[in-house]
């Protein structure tokens, strides 16, 4: 059997997995902590993108163009974005927490809308990616381009990264208990509207950071976040909303899933993943690795 | 409550008996019934889409503003009664593209039917579900739909939809098919205003405000979701079903999601908690979609402005911000025993 484009397809469905979990580690924490469903997350994530091309763009017109300039176009961007969140936190979102969940999500959708179209002013309406140069390695009897291992390096280093975070450090550990309970860490004396505006910037700077990963490997087009949020719901809700074991997991399968089926099924790559989705929901809707109490 | 010493005009008395929603449908109905005298086909036109996707937005709120459940995959149902009557219609029709008057009447009650088998069978699945959970289920089943209806080519001619839905001459005018959608808009209405005011439509409203409590009750909590959801999945039929012949095509676009943001979108815009909200934020939203789209490509980045000044100064739509109003004002009339009472709004239902 010739495994050659087997192979492909699983290094770029294990790439893609790695960005939907920086995506959805952000959501799922996000929900998990304030409860509000971010329909905006991967727009923002489009936005990072588009922001992380034209600084690449300019280091490499000042310094000269070299696959590095990403680095720094990376952090810049990841910064301004997380500035961005804070700000959205601070004066969108908070505003609706003693809502109801409808008001919610039309909020962050609200901003799907309008940041989307703000794209389209700045950026007009063709595609973006950077082209890194980088030479196809020969594997399994097939070329692939090593930047996936750049890339599933990243989310694993990111995954360990957050483990290490909510695990072992103090604010970490307040966060996993504001996902248990808000009005309990707010009664011993910990000011709640901060780690809400903290925990938001800290999923949309992931989200950035999976915007520039990426770009050196797929195209940013306009409308590409509606494809990609609906991937994230599908990957929080197989994982179970809340725990960053089952999105890894999860992510991996959704990933992996698309990937193959691209292969046999083009159309219906989508169809696969929520397939998958309503069979969980069904019979476990709690999420292959969420808790009972939870849900 | 006590009689009130104060008289009360007819449209008090049109509050009274039928909430907000009352004084409203009745100026929404003089108007609609003026729309086809306005200069130009166009805002003939534009009155039949509101029309349609106003019927399709308040079978939305059965679920949302009833039983209190958000679902993002509504417009399978519409899509669904869209495709059974095209397909019908286009089976029916001659070879030279003409179809006769019993035969496209026919094709329009294929719709609800088999929007309402496809209800059911999702249903059954998703009432075990409610809050985010109903809604990304909700979501995956109508894109699953969407999905089937667009890759399988022979039986739905996938992504090129069907086209050359002409209805029969009578109804080419554009007036005459105004003023059939209107009847058959109106005679939903009526039917849906019917159910939510019965027994079965106050239990709902229980199940929205309390799920366990209303289970206490002895309500059957699953049973009475279904039924809603069917019932919601039936009438987005009949608003799919006349979609088809009214644009002439349908498409797998229909199903998806962003047809099902639609109807929330109206619903929020016009105010949910009232019956006819819905059909006000179709009125809104499809007349300024209608106008916008002139001059700009910009449309997302208004309707996103406004959801967003809407949700985040006017939550419960306009017709809610309306009723809290005449609420106060009505409230500030009365003694002030009877002002605490009003001050309650779980005393009186919003309709």
């Amino acid at each position: 059997m010739d495994i050659g484009p087997y192979a492909l397809q699983l290094f770029s469905g294990l790439s893609r997995a790695m960005v939907l979990f920086l995506l959805s580690a952000g959501l799922s924490l996000i929900f998990g902590v304030m409860n509000i469903l971010n329909f905006a997350h991967a727009t923002l994530w489009l936005v990072s993108g588009y922001v992380t091309f034209s600084v690449f763009t300019f280091l490499s017109q000042q310094f000269g163009a070299s696959p590095w300039m990403l680095l720094p176009a990376i952090v810049a961007t990841v910064a301004a974005m997380m500035l961005l969140g804070f700000a959205l936190e601070r004066f969108l979102i908070r505003r609706t927490y003693d809502r109801e969940l409808p008001e919610q999500l039309l909020l962050t959708f609200a901003l799907v809308l309008i940041l989307g179209d703000v794209i389209k002013l700045i950026w007009g309406l063709e595609n973006r990616r950077i082209n890194l140069g980088v030479k196809p390695m020969e594997m399994f009897d097939t070329l692939v381009n090593p930047y996936h291992f750049v890339i599933i390096g990243t989310g694993i280093a990111v995954a360990a990264g957050l483990w290490y975070f909510l695990h072992r450090t103090r604010f970490g550990k307040i966060v996993r208990a504001a996902v248990y309970s808000r009005t309990m860490v707010s009664a011993l004396g910990i000011p709640i509207p901060a780690i809400y505006a903290m925990v938001f910037a800290l999923g949309v700077g992931l989200a950035a950071l999976a915007g520039g990963v990426f770009l050196p490997l797929l195209p940013m087009a306009l409308g590409v976040d509606l494809d990609i949020i609906v991937q994230c719901f599908a990957v929080v809700v197989i994982g179970g909303f809340g725990s960053m074991l089952g999105t890894f997991v999860a992510s991996i399968i959704v990933g992996v899933v698309y990937s193959f089926s691209i292969l046999f099924w083009p159309d219906g790559a989508l169809a696969m993943i929520f397939l998958i989705v309503i069979a969980v929901l069904i019979f476990r809707p709690w999420g292959l690795f969420g808790t009972e109490m939870r849900y | 409550m006590s009689e009130n010493a104060k008289p009360r005009g007819p449209w008090s008395r049109l509050y009274d008996a039928f909430g907000v929603s009352g004084p409203v449908t009745l100026a929404l109905l003089a108007a609609s019934l003026g729309v086809p005298w306005l200069p130009g086909e166009f805002w003939t036109h534009v009155g039949t889409e509101v029309l349609i996707l106003g019927l399709f937005a308040m079978s939305f709120n059965l679920l949302y503003g009833y039983m209190g459940q958000i679902s993002f995959g509504h417009a399978a149902f519409f899509g669904v009664g869209a495709y059974a009557t095209a397909m019908l219609f286009t089976a029916l029709k001659t070879a030279e593209g003409q179809i006769g008057m019993a035969d496209f009447l026919l094709s329009l009650l294929a719709g609800p039917p088999v929007a309402a088998l496809a209800a059911l069978v999702v249903g059954f699945f998703c009432v075990r579900l409610t809050g985010i959970y109903f809604a990304i289920l909700t979501l995956a089943f109508g894109e699953l739909l969407f999905y089937i209806v667009f890759s399988w080519y022979s039986f739905t001619k996938g992504d090129d939809g069907i086209q050359g839905l002409l209805p029969p001459p009578f109804f080419q005018d554009s007036t005459n098919f105004y003023y059939f959608t209107l009847a058959i808009v109106a005679a939903a209405a009526a039917l849906m205003w019917r159910i939510t005011e019965s027994p079965f439509g106050y239990a709902l409203r229980t199940l929205r405000d309390n799920q366990r409590r209303a289970a206490f009750l002895g309500t059957s909590v699953r049973a009475h979701m279904l039924a809603n959801f069917v019932i919601a999945g039936a009438f987005a039929g009949v608003a799919g079903a006349l979609w088809g012949p009214f644009s002439r095509s349908v498409n797998p676009g229909l199903l998806g999601w962003g047809e099902s943001g639609i109807a929330v979108f109206m619903t929020l815009i016009g105010g949910g908690g009232s019956f006819i909200g819905p059909m006000l934020g179709s009125v809104i939203y499809t007349m300024l979609q209608a106008v916008v789209k002139m001059y700009t490509v910009y449309w997302p980045l208004t309707i996103g402005t406004i959801i967003l000044m809407i949700v985040l100064f006017a939550p419960g739509g306009i017709l809610g911000m309306i009723d809290q109003r005449i609420r106060r004002w009505r409230g500030a009339g009365r003694a002030p025993a009877e002002e605490a009472e009003t001050a309650a709004p779980a005393t009186e239902p919003r309709r």
